[in-house]
């Protein structure tokens, strides 16, 4: 064991340096720029607490929480979900199992700012597609992005995108479970929807667990279908675009950062909340 | 303070009319040799010098009118110098990124070699951080280069230090630009005052036309317009640092009385420049409120049709009505690291002489419909450009825009308040004493 403590330093060495270096120095440094107001990048002088009291008092921000909690409830059902339903479902076939992990996963791949300019052209008032096949059929154009729909609408893609990532966790999960469960649940004489909720799914539960922390962690972080589809308008002002505008686009990087850092509490507040209730047993075949 | 600045708009009022001449005289008769010879003969490179590399950063990419003229501007300095490669970093002007992406680069020394980028409050930082260097003495050391320029677009270059750190290349005009074949075909006026652009409104919206194709969020031009048209010129220059003008807060109401006759198109909240662009270009609006760099991306029907006024004046608004927003609000900037580096001063110099000679000016001026910075003549503009030049010419005030008058989070906050004053969740005034609020949290 002494003999490999050198193996192991040197081989987390690597990863070690690189979390440094774009994980902790950013967030250090965030820390640090959040108790200063910052004009441009040359000026900049120590304000205390003051950006973090503009926190609770900054109803844009608020709205921005309330919208992002939106957009992480249908992630939670519809994502999640719906990756849960697709694993099912290709885990009980016979033949094309490879094919439909292919297929489903492959939207990972492509980036989200490519998504987002796609289903611009979807929504589009004038020019958009859904617009399009609605005149073929004379019915009246639909405002898509409107003050109610904007919302749900970028809800969409964003769920979508993702949808892949967690059916291929979902469905490695259940390759791991032991065929003799299954071959037991069988002589019982339980299947179809029984057998998924009453074994498939209380056997992968540590991998939903991780899944829906995951979820949450990753919907804090939405940015690129917000900022291409609706520019944060019409209620769409996600955190991410929130902290985005107010560093990069308004310049000032001392509030931008105390919002970066109130993100990353929220986050880990939700992420234990979210564990405490998902809390059972491990369970190990 | 106000006498210079009465100084800066007299000049550009003589250059605009100069060009407006200038093109009213070769507009016709088409130069024949093409405009690009009998200019200085480029230094030839001597044999096996050492090979340099440079970057230039500008806002020449993506969709910019000038990309090509760019490239080949430089193109040309390639091949009279093989020793040296030059990095064409471009992005483009229409996102706030460009500006944090400058800055960045700015203050991490990243700085590039040549860097093209806005004159004044925008530069401040960096200029103000010793990052670039001043002209005066190169312009002063070359003759033939500094009489290439045409003075007042090298004064208006100046920083507020008196120095010039940035040599111009065109300058640009901001305006109503208005389809002029739509407003026929409704037997509509042009927008002149404010009673013909609501009644143009109306007319246009009940008959299932765009009439003001703008973005809320990129609302950069509408806000600069409606401040301008209802503050003028001096209100505006004001910024906010002081006590507020009561004025500015009509041009925001004049924004929802606009906004209530359905000015707008149905998706402004979400949609970004350049699709409200698009609406324009492919003929789905009659008008827009754009800047001269915009002419060159229409499509070339719609660009024919089209003509430039001043944004009217705003109901008990102090604007006359035609005030303009405009200047020479951009230039090439030297860094100060690469003019410290022997082995790259002397190229970094010669590049930059280069791409602001008399025919590289004409030849960007030509792409992108702005005025050229040098005494050239800029032939086969479109119509729509020499009215411009014409409004420009004839403009009571040249401003420069607003956003160069308050703090980047101030404007940050005027435009977020354009949607909520229109759906009624904020009046004018508590739209503009807001920004105020921001205005004094950014001063010390």
């Amino acid at each position: 064991m002494k003999g490999d403590r050198k193996y192991i330093w040197m081989f987390l060495l690597p990863a070690a340096v690189i979390m440094a270096i774009f994980l902790y120095y950013p967030f250090f440094k965030s820390l640090y720029l959040s108790f200063y107001r910052t004009t441009g990048f040359f000026d900049k002088r120590f304000v205390g607490w003051n950006n973090y009291e503009r926190l609770f008092s900054d109803e844009l921000l608020g709205a921005a929480t309330l919208n992002t909690l939106e957009v992480m409830l249908y992630v939670l059902v519809f994502q999640v979900g719906i990756a849960l339903v697709l694993a099912v479902l290709v885990d009980s076939i016979r033949k094309g199992k490879d094919f439909y992990r292919t297929v489903f996963f492959f939207p990972v791949v492509i980036s989200g700012t490519a998504i987002s300019l796609l289903f611009v052209l979807f929504y589009n008032y004038n020019f958009g597609l859904l617009n399009n096949l609605l005149a073929q059929f004379n019915i009246e154009k639909v405002l898509w992005l409107d003050q109610g729909n904007a919302l749900k609408a970028i809800s969409i893609p964003t769920v979508w995108h993702y949808v892949g990532f967690y059916f291929i966790l979902f469905l490695t999960a259940m390759s791991k479970i032991p065929s003799d469960y299954y071959e037991a649940a069988k002589l019982e004489g339980i299947s179809g929807l029984k057998k998924t909720t009453m074994l498939t799914i209380p056997l992968i539960m540590s991998d939903i667990k991780v899944v829906i922390t995951l979820a949450i962690t990753g919907t804090l972080k939405v940015f690129e279908f917000v900022w291409v589809i609706t520019r944060g308008q019409n209620g769409t002002e996600v955190l991410g675009t929130y902290m985005y505008k107010k560093a990069m686009v308004d310049q000032n990087f001392g509030y931008g950062s105390a919002v970066a850092i109130y993100m990353v509490i929220f986050g880990v507040v939700l992420a234990l909340v979210a564990n405490r209730l998902l809390k059972r047993d491990e369970i190990t075949y | 303070m106000l006498k210079r600045s009465s100084m800066i708009l007299m000049s550009v009022m003589l250059l605009f009319a100069t060009f407006l001449a200038a093109c009213g005289g070769g507009g016709t008769s088409s130069s024949g040799d093409g405009g690009d010879t009998g200019t200085e003969t480029p230094p030839v490179a001597e044999e096996n010098a050492p090979p340099v590399k440079l970057r230039v950063f500008s806002t020449f990419g993506g969709t910019d009118a000038a990309r090509e003229a760019f490239q080949s501007a430089l193109d040309e300095f390639t091949a009279s110098h093989p020793n040296v490669t030059i990095e064409n970093d471009t992005m483009s002007a229409n996102d706030d990124g460009f500006r944090t992406k400058v800055n960045t680069d700015m203050n991490s020394g990243n700085e590039p070699d040549l860097l093209f980028y806005f004159i004044g409050a925008d530069a401040e930082g960096f200029v103000n951080a010793g990052k670039v260097v001043p002209l005066n003495d190169l312009l002063e050391e070359d003759a033939e280069w500094k009489g290439g320029f045409i003075p007042d677009a090298l004064e208006l270059a100046r920083q507020e230090d008196g120095n010039i750190y940035a040599v111009p290349l065109t300058g640009f005009y901001e305006g109503l630009f208005v389809n002029k074949k739509i407003f026929e075909d409704h037997g509509l006026e042009l927008p002149t005052d404010w009673d013909k652009l609501t009644t143009a409104v109306k007319t246009l919206s009940e008959n299932g036309i765009i009439p003001l194709s703008v973005p809320f969020d990129q609302s950069h031009y509408l806000i600069e317009h409606a401040v301008l048209s209802a503050a003028g010129p001096e209100g505006q220059n004001k910024g906010l640092k002081d006590e507020v003008d009561p004025n500015w807060e009509k041009g925001y109401a004049a924004i929802k009385e606009l906004y209530d006759l359905g000015a707008f198109p149905k998706d402004a909240a979400t949609i970004d420049l350049s699709m409200a662009g698009n609406y324009y270009s492919e003929g789905l609006a009659a008008m827009i409120l754009e800047g001269s760099w915009a002419i060159g991306g229409w499509n070339e029907d719609v660009r024919d049709q089209t003509t430039v006024v001043p944004f009217p004046a705003v109901p008990g608004g102090v604007g006359s009505g035609n005030d303009i927003v405009g200047g020479f609000g951009t230039g090439f900037y030297l860094s100060k690291a690469t003019y410290d580096d022997a082995a790259k001063k002397d190229t970094a110099i010669a590049l930059m002489k280069h791409l602001t000679s008399p025919a590289s000016i004409q030849k960007i001026a030509t792409a992108n419909g702005g005025t050229p910075a040098a005494d050239v003549e800029v032939t086969g503009l479109p119509q729509v450009a020499l009215d411009g030049f014409s409004m420009a010419a004839k403009a009571a005030s040249i401003s420069s825009p607003i956003d160069s008058k308050v703090a980047q989070e101030t404007f940050g906050n005027l435009r977020a308040s354009v949607y909520a004053v229109i759906q009624g969740e904020k009046t004018p005034t508590e739209a503009i004493a807001d920004a105020k609020k921001v205005e004094d949290d950014n001063r010390p």
